[in-house]
């Protein structure tokens, strides 16, 4: 076994951060088709009545429920990777970028999900919310070399 | 091979429902033909929109038009050269054309329908039954129902929807999902709108409120429908609680503004809202339709997805010719080769 993966943080936060951006993928896909719906029907061009994508409703259900699934395996692979910090650097938290970006796709996951629940916004904001998480999610792959 | 017949295009409904047949009777009476016209093979096909007569005629009979048109007149009891005029007669490979594009929808009322099928299938049953199909009609509804499985699986001449009604329905389920659990709002009362009402219906909506200025009116219709009267004074706090509402009121101006709505998305905990207008002037303002989880589409624009839809279906014609024709040409074919091999025999 690799040296790295003998610590057990390190393993428990590798595997939930994969796991759960593979699911605000997922929701930020259900997020764009979404979208791509809600203004083809808000300009009542019609094709969309003939695509076999999945209806409004659905999709948006789908989207903040996944958010939801997603939104405490981000936090475990969060906690393990302070545990982790700890470990080899003898701080949880060092406010280093990667750190930075975690915390603020955090609160935009939590942000998105309380509006959601609270149904307070529905729809095509929480659609917006879903995918601009994910952008950071991406931005923070591109930006991430520590 | 021969068909007789009057259609939606060549005679009014007063026309063709003098020689319709009832479902009921329909083995009975080929077998009558049959018998008193001497036809080799035949079948009657009748429906709300056409009433044709397939036929086999014998060899060397000349005469058999008249027997059949007798036969149409005596057993309706009309004179049956009155409408003379109405029916067309196809022969040969006219008929076997005519047939798949019945079959396909394409001669329908309602370019593509799909209802037509089952008719044929019933009608063809109906003569199987009776015992006036032989090996020819039988071969030639057989590759009817296979040409028409092919247009429609290979050609979008079945596609979209050709009515207000249908259109508002597929929009509904679009936005909302099933529905099922949802609850519609109807204002005012048009003819329009109870045919929506029903299809609404038809496609599993149980929950229906209807108001109207008077409200004995809206008594009436809730009771036709199965609905729940509303005082019209009272319609706007229902309106937290519904998913479509459908607006056809007689009202010189708009009855639900942007500011009620804007106010109302809040209450309703920004579950989505489909509002159809099917009023003019119209009932409801344009501007609502920017409001997140608001989707309106008044008449004109149900209008123009049918259009549209209608435009899409005729723009496939031509694939569904070529279909046909050569489905047409592989049976008289066929037809050619049989008929050598009874002359052999």
């Amino acid at each position: 076994m690799l040296s790295f993966l003998k610590n057990p943080y390190l393993s428990l936060h590798i595997i939930s951060i994969h796991l759960s951006y593979i699911i605000f993928f997922v929701a930020s896909v259900a997020a764009l088709i979404y979208l791509v719906e809600d203004i083809q029907l808000k300009h009542k061009k019609t094709r969309v009545l003939f695509s076999r994508l999945p209806d409004l409703s659905f999709l948006d259900k789908l989207n903040y429920r996944l958010i939801g699934l997603g939104f405490p395996i981000l936090t475990l692979s969060i906690i393990s990777g302070a545990f982790w910090a700890r470990d080899i650097q003898g701080a949880y938290w060092s406010w280093n970028p990667r750190e930075v970006y975690s915390l603020v796709l955090w609160l935009l996951y939590a942000a998105t999900l309380h509006v959601r629940l609270s149904e307070k916004l529905r729809g095509r904001k929480v659609a917006i919310l879903s995918l601009a998480a994910f952008a950071i999610i991406v931005l923070s792959l591109f930006s991430s070399c520590p | 091979m021969v068909v007789l017949g009057i259609n939606h295009k060549t005679a009014p409904v007063e026309v063709r429902e003098k020689f319709s047949f009832t479902g009921k009777h329909i083995a009975e009476v080929n077998h009558l033909l049959s018998v008193h016209a001497a036809l080799s093979e035949n079948l009657i096909l009748s429906t709300c929109n056409r009433v044709e007569i397939y036929a086999i005629i014998k060899k060397d009979d000349s005469d058999y038009l008249s027997r059949i048109k007798n036969f149409l007149g005596e057993y309706h009891k009309i004179n049956i050269s009155d409408f003379e005029n109405r029916f067309y007669l196809h022969k040969n490979e006219k008929v076997v054309e005519h047939l798949f594009r019945v079959s396909s929808g394409l001669d329908s009322m309602v370019l593509g329908e799909m209802e037509i099928l089952g008719q044929v299938k019933e009608a063809y049953r109906a003569a199987h039954n009776a015992k006036t199909t032989g090996k020819v009609l039988h071969r030639l509804f057989e590759k009817a129902f296979n040409t028409a499985k092919k247009i429609r699986t290979e050609t979008a001449i079945t596609r979209g929807t050709v009515s207000v009604s249908s259109a508002a329905v597929r929009l509904a389920r679009k936005i909302l999902g099933e529905l099922a659990d949802k609850k519609v709002l109807i204002i005012g009362a048009g003819k329009v709108g109870e045919q929506l009402v029903l299809y609404l219906k038809k496609n599993g909506l149980k929950s229906i409120l209807i108001t109207n200025r008077t409200f004995e009116k809206a008594q009436v219709l809730a009771k036709n429908f199965g609905a729940e009267a509303v005082a019209f004074e009272n319609y706007h706090d229902k309106l937290s609680d519904v998913d479509i509402v459908i607006a056809s009121t007689g009202a010189p101006h708009s009855i639900i503004k942007n500011d009620d709505i804007m106010h109302l998305m809040p209450k309703r905990k920004q579950k989505p809202l489909f509002l159809i207008d099917l009023a003019v002037p119209r009932d409801v303002e344009q501007e609502v339709n920017k409001i997140d989880n608001v989707y309106l589409y008044n008449i004109d624009d149900l209008q123009k997805i049918v259009d549209e839809n209608i435009n899409l279906r005729k723009s496939e014609l031509e694939n569904c010719e070529k279909i046909i024709v050569s489905a047409r040409q592989r049976f008289i074919e066929w037809l050619t080769n049989e008929d050598i091999k009874h002359h052999e025999n």
